[in-house]
């Protein structure tokens, strides 16, 4: 059972219901929202009720207006009201290469390699973030505490194997660049404004 | 209103001499600065910095589409969880 729910990926959930022909919302959560109509069949969280998109309109950013198979009346709507919908992790497509679903790569272990070449239990990847600047590795360490990021980057992770659930890291080495002398913010930008001063 | 363009883009000085140190180096690096507010120059292409955001130093891989941007463009202050869904990573 507990392999099961491992293997089904949380993809969008029911909201409220929409007029009186058993129309109701839903919340994407997948990269293209519209994806969630491509995906089939889609299930709750029991596994036992399976629903099928039949038509599929934008309302609002990742929000729809979706009419369910066998789904007509407004009652029948409200009951779904708040349900999560998930897919089975084998209906989606083989990633290309270097690349790969966030799904897959959260919850892995991950192993810190020292020069000697010795591994050590770094952590669990809590998540997998990205905010324009590369995809980020956030790491929940063993002993629990703060999280660390780092840079989703072959050099900072050589070896990633999803089979047997681990990956090893290099963590980088880390140089702080601060001001020396913490002054005042003047001095700060009469010196740092020189490099791309033209003289016109 | 936009900075006048006669002064060029801002940069903390210091961010150059260890962008210069760390692009000498043979090592993975992670430059970590607390200058949100200095634009990204095209010699921090490549470069890896540690954005703070007020809590953690954020990596933020130094690309060509960056130059011109602030650095605390890639590093949000307040962070917001979303679902994996089918979403990919790509390791760089």
């Amino acid at each position: 059972m507990s392999d099961d729910r491992s293997r089904r990926i949380l993809v969008g959930r029911f909201g409220a219901p929409h007029g009186v022909r058993g129309e109701l919302r839903l919340q994407s959560f997948t990269q293209d929202p519209q994806a969630i109509g491509a995906y089939a069949p889609l299930f709750d969280e029991s596994g036992r009720g399976r629903y099928k998109i039949v038509s599929l309109r934008p309302v609002k950013g990742t929000s729809f207006v979706v009419r369910i198979e066998g789904i007509s009346t407004r009652e029948a709507a409200a009951a779904l009201t708040n349900q999560p919908l998930y897919i089975e992790r084998d209906n989606l497509p083989e990633p290309e290469e270097e690349e790969f679903y966030l799904a897959d790569l959260i919850g892995l272990t991950a192993f810190a390699r020292d020069e000697s070449g010795a591994e050590l239990p770094f952590g669990r990847v809590k998540d997998v973030l990205n905010f324009g600047g590369g995809d980020i590795l956030e790491i929940e360490p063993p002993e629990g505490g703060e999280t660390i990021l780092l840079p989703f980057t072959r050099a900072v992770v050589p070896e990633l194997d999803l089979a047997a659930r681990r990956l090893v890291v290099i963590p980088p080495d880390e140089i702080e660049a601060r001001e020396d002398t913490p002054t005042d913010d003047e001095d700060a930008t009469d010196s740092s404004a020189e490099p791309g001063r033209s003289d016109d | 209103m936009a900075r006048s363009i006669w002064k060029g883009p801002f940069v903390d000085g210091y961010l150059l001499k260890k962008a210069e140190a760390a692009r000498a180096s043979t090592r993975a690096e992670v430059i970590k600065i607390w200058s949100r507010r200095s634009t990204i120059l095209p010699q921090f292409v490549g470069l890896t910095f540690g954005v703070y955001n007020g809590h953690k130093h954020v990596p933020v891989n130094v690309t060509e589409d960056m130059i011109g941007h602030k650095f605390g463009e890639f590093s949000p202050t307040r962070t917001f969880h979303g679902h994996a869904a089918d979403k990919k990573a790509r390791r760089g």
